[in-house]
Protein backbone atom coordinates (compact mmCIF):
# COMPACT_ATOMS: atom_id res chain seq x y z
CA UNK A 1 0.00 0.00 0.00
CA UNK A 2 0.98 3.18 -1.18
CA UNK A 3 1.37 6.36 1.19
CA UNK A 4 -1.19 8.44 1.61
CA UNK A 5 1.54 11.23 0.70
CA UNK A 6 2.62 10.03 -2.67
CA UNK A 7 -1.02 10.29 -4.05
CA UNK A 8 -1.29 13.71 -3.08
CA UNK A 9 1.53 14.46 -4.51
CA UNK A 10 0.61 12.33 -7.62
CA UNK A 11 -2.53 14.10 -8.02
CA UNK A 12 -0.94 17.70 -7.14
CA UNK A 13 1.86 16.84 -10.35
CA UNK A 14 -0.98 15.64 -12.32
CA UNK A 15 -2.92 19.00 -11.76
CA UNK A 16 -0.25 21.09 -12.26
CA UNK A 17 0.58 19.55 -15.67
CA UNK A 18 -3.54 19.69 -16.78
CA UNK A 19 -3.65 23.30 -15.49
CA UNK A 20 -0.40 25.61 -16.58
CA UNK A 21 -0.29 28.37 -13.83
CA UNK A 22 -1.87 31.52 -15.21
CA UNK A 23 -0.17 34.89 -14.86
CA UNK A 24 -2.42 36.70 -12.14
CA UNK A 25 -0.37 39.81 -11.68
CA UNK A 26 -1.16 43.29 -12.89
CA UNK A 27 0.89 44.75 -15.69
CA UNK A 28 0.10 48.30 -14.63
CA UNK A 29 -1.48 50.00 -11.84
CA UNK A 30 -5.23 50.38 -12.20
CA UNK A 31 -5.65 53.17 -9.60
CA UNK A 32 -4.62 56.18 -11.63
CA UNK A 33 -7.16 55.73 -14.50
CA UNK A 34 -9.73 54.73 -11.80
CA UNK A 35 -8.97 58.13 -10.13
CA UNK A 36 -8.67 60.16 -13.32
CA UNK A 37 -11.86 58.98 -14.59
CA UNK A 38 -13.58 60.09 -10.99
CA UNK A 39 -11.79 63.33 -11.77
CA UNK A 40 -13.60 63.86 -15.16
CA UNK A 41 -16.67 63.17 -14.01
CA UNK A 42 -18.60 66.85 -14.31
CA UNK A 43 -20.38 68.37 -11.36
CA UNK A 44 -24.39 68.24 -12.09
CA UNK A 45 -26.53 70.96 -11.18
CA UNK A 46 -29.16 70.00 -8.76
CA UNK A 47 -32.87 70.68 -9.80
CA UNK A 48 -34.27 72.87 -6.96
CA UNK A 49 -36.99 70.09 -6.14
CA UNK A 50 -34.01 67.38 -5.63
CA UNK A 51 -33.17 70.69 -2.48
CA UNK A 52 -36.51 70.77 -1.68
CA UNK A 53 -36.61 66.54 -1.44
CA UNK A 54 -33.55 66.20 0.65
CA UNK A 55 -34.93 69.03 2.93
CA UNK A 56 -37.97 67.99 3.67
CA UNK A 57 -36.71 64.08 3.99
CA UNK A 58 -33.94 65.80 7.21
CA UNK A 59 -37.23 67.70 8.41
CA UNK A 60 -38.68 64.74 8.69
CA UNK A 61 -35.62 62.30 9.86
CA UNK A 62 -35.06 65.18 12.35
CA UNK A 63 -38.63 65.60 13.21
CA UNK A 64 -39.19 61.81 13.42
CA UNK A 65 -36.87 60.15 14.73
CA UNK A 66 -38.09 56.65 15.16
CA UNK A 67 -39.60 56.88 11.53
CA UNK A 68 -35.64 57.24 10.57
CA UNK A 69 -34.33 54.21 12.53
CA UNK A 70 -37.62 52.08 10.86
CA UNK A 71 -35.79 53.56 7.31
CA UNK A 72 -32.27 52.54 8.78
CA UNK A 73 -33.55 48.65 8.55
CA UNK A 74 -35.75 48.91 5.66
CA UNK A 75 -33.31 50.97 3.03
CA UNK B 1 -16.00 49.83 -22.96
CA UNK B 2 -18.60 47.82 -23.53
CA UNK B 3 -17.26 44.42 -21.98
CA UNK B 4 -18.63 43.18 -19.03
CA UNK B 5 -21.69 45.19 -19.06
CA UNK B 6 -24.11 43.49 -16.10
CA UNK B 7 -21.19 42.95 -14.30
CA UNK B 8 -20.57 46.26 -14.29
CA UNK B 9 -24.31 47.59 -13.87
CA UNK B 10 -23.91 44.97 -10.53
CA UNK B 11 -21.54 46.61 -9.16
CA UNK B 12 -22.08 49.70 -9.88
CA UNK B 13 -25.34 49.64 -7.76
CA UNK B 14 -24.38 47.68 -4.92
CA UNK B 15 -21.71 50.29 -3.74
CA UNK B 16 -24.46 52.46 -2.42
CA UNK B 17 -26.17 49.64 0.06
CA UNK B 18 -23.01 47.82 1.23
CA UNK B 19 -21.74 51.28 2.15
CA UNK B 20 -24.81 52.43 3.80
CA UNK B 21 -24.74 48.95 5.35
CA UNK B 22 -21.73 49.62 7.12
CA UNK B 23 -22.94 52.69 8.34
CA UNK B 24 -26.34 51.22 10.09
CA UNK B 25 -24.12 47.79 11.64
CA UNK B 26 -22.01 50.10 13.22
CA UNK B 27 -24.56 52.00 14.51
CA UNK B 28 -26.67 48.94 15.91
CA UNK B 29 -23.56 47.40 17.19
CA UNK B 30 -22.81 50.70 19.32
CA UNK B 31 -26.35 50.34 20.76
CA UNK B 32 -26.01 46.81 21.50
CA UNK B 33 -22.86 46.43 22.56
CA UNK B 34 -21.81 49.90 24.12
CA UNK B 35 -25.67 51.14 25.28
CA UNK B 36 -26.39 47.45 25.82
CA UNK B 37 -29.91 47.91 24.07
CA UNK B 38 -31.77 44.52 23.08
CA UNK B 39 -31.31 44.53 19.44
CA UNK B 40 -31.05 41.32 18.09
CA UNK B 41 -28.74 41.88 15.21
CA UNK B 42 -28.55 38.25 14.18
CA UNK B 43 -32.48 38.42 13.24
CA UNK B 44 -32.45 41.49 10.94
CA UNK B 45 -29.18 41.67 9.47
CA UNK B 46 -29.73 39.37 6.50
CA UNK B 47 -32.64 41.19 5.14
CA UNK B 48 -30.52 44.66 4.98
CA UNK B 49 -26.84 42.94 4.25
CA UNK B 50 -27.84 40.33 1.68
CA UNK B 51 -31.23 41.11 0.38
CA UNK B 52 -30.81 44.38 -0.47
CA UNK B 53 -27.37 44.94 -2.44
CA UNK B 54 -27.99 42.05 -4.51
CA UNK B 55 -31.86 43.49 -5.43
CA UNK B 56 -29.91 46.87 -6.07
CA UNK B 57 -27.44 45.40 -8.40
CA UNK B 58 -29.77 43.39 -10.20
CA UNK B 59 -32.67 46.39 -10.39
CA UNK B 60 -29.59 48.02 -12.50
CA UNK B 61 -28.64 45.24 -14.77
CA UNK B 62 -32.81 45.86 -15.71
CA UNK B 63 -32.49 49.20 -16.16
CA UNK B 64 -29.08 48.52 -18.55
CA UNK B 65 -31.22 46.04 -20.56
CA UNK B 66 -34.07 48.37 -20.72
CA UNK B 67 -32.30 51.08 -21.67
CA UNK B 68 -32.18 50.23 -25.96
CA UNK B 69 -35.88 49.49 -25.54
CA UNK B 70 -37.11 52.12 -23.10
CA UNK B 71 -35.03 55.17 -22.18
CA UNK B 72 -36.18 56.21 -18.57
CA UNK B 73 -34.61 58.45 -16.15
CA UNK B 74 -32.53 56.35 -13.56
CA UNK B 75 -34.04 57.90 -10.50
CA UNK B 76 -37.53 56.79 -11.94
CA UNK B 77 -36.40 53.69 -12.11
CA UNK B 78 -34.89 53.53 -8.73
CA UNK B 79 -38.54 55.09 -7.09
CA UNK B 80 -39.85 51.79 -8.24
CA UNK B 81 -38.10 49.77 -5.90
CA UNK B 82 -39.10 50.14 -2.97
CA UNK B 83 -42.17 49.00 -3.85
CA UNK B 84 -40.94 45.30 -4.11
CA UNK B 85 -38.56 45.97 -1.18
CA UNK B 86 -41.01 47.56 1.24
CA UNK B 87 -43.33 44.67 1.43
CA UNK B 88 -40.66 42.08 1.47
CA UNK B 89 -38.77 43.60 4.38
CA UNK B 90 -40.97 44.25 6.29
CA UNK B 91 -42.62 40.46 5.60
CA UNK B 92 -39.23 39.67 6.76
CA UNK B 93 -39.31 41.42 9.22
CA UNK B 94 -42.46 40.27 10.62
CA UNK B 95 -41.30 36.66 9.86
CA UNK B 96 -38.43 36.98 12.27
CA UNK B 97 -40.15 38.74 15.27
CA UNK B 98 -37.95 41.82 14.33
CA UNK B 99 -41.59 43.83 13.46
CA UNK B 100 -44.78 42.99 15.25
CA UNK B 101 -48.16 44.95 15.74
CA UNK B 102 -49.41 45.52 18.84
CA UNK B 103 -52.00 48.00 20.25
CA UNK B 104 -52.50 50.65 17.59
CA UNK B 105 -48.59 50.73 16.86
CA UNK B 106 -46.12 48.42 14.83
CA UNK B 107 -43.23 47.60 17.18
CA UNK B 108 -39.67 47.14 16.14
CA UNK B 109 -36.75 45.66 17.65
CA UNK B 110 -39.23 45.62 20.77
CA UNK B 111 -37.66 48.93 21.45
CA UNK B 112 -39.19 51.19 18.87
CA UNK B 113 -43.13 51.96 18.77
CA UNK B 114 -44.38 53.37 15.33
CA UNK B 115 -47.83 54.74 15.43
CA UNK B 116 -50.33 53.63 12.62
CA UNK B 117 -50.73 56.87 11.70
CA UNK B 118 -46.90 56.87 10.87
CA UNK B 119 -47.10 54.52 7.98
CA UNK B 120 -49.17 56.44 5.40
CA UNK B 121 -46.68 58.55 5.16
CA UNK B 122 -43.86 55.71 4.90
CA UNK B 123 -43.68 54.92 1.12
CA UNK B 124 -43.95 58.62 -0.07
CA UNK B 125 -40.32 58.91 2.09
CA UNK B 126 -39.04 55.73 0.80
CA UNK B 127 -39.86 56.63 -2.71
CA UNK B 128 -38.18 59.90 -2.31
CA UNK B 129 -34.83 58.18 -0.61
CA UNK B 130 -34.95 55.80 -3.55
CA UNK B 131 -35.32 58.80 -6.06
CA UNK B 132 -32.93 60.78 -4.57
CA UNK B 133 -30.20 57.93 -4.01
CA UNK B 134 -30.62 55.99 -7.39
CA UNK B 135 -30.88 59.36 -9.03
CA UNK B 136 -27.25 61.10 -7.59
CA UNK B 137 -25.03 58.18 -6.24
CA UNK B 138 -25.83 55.31 -8.23
CA UNK B 139 -26.04 57.81 -11.18
CA UNK B 140 -22.64 58.71 -10.21
CA UNK B 141 -21.50 55.16 -9.77
CA UNK B 142 -23.11 54.43 -13.30
CA UNK B 143 -21.10 57.39 -15.42
CA UNK B 144 -17.85 55.99 -13.52
CA UNK B 145 -17.86 52.85 -15.01
CA UNK B 146 -19.45 54.20 -18.27
CA UNK B 147 -22.89 53.01 -17.94
CA UNK B 148 -26.02 54.98 -18.59
CA UNK B 149 -27.43 56.53 -16.05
Amino acid sequence: MRPKNQDYEEIQRALKDAFPSVDTELHRDLWPPMLRRLEEQPVREVPWYDWALAAALAGIAILFPKIALLFAYHL
Amino acid sequence: MDRHLYLRAYMAAIVVPTLWLLLVLAGFCFARFVYHLPLPIERFIPFPMALVPNVFGLWNMLYVKLQPHWHHPLGLHGMALPLFLGPAGFAIAAATGVARIAQGNLIYFDLVRVPYWYLPFGPFVALAVYYLVWKYLVGYCNRVLGLPS
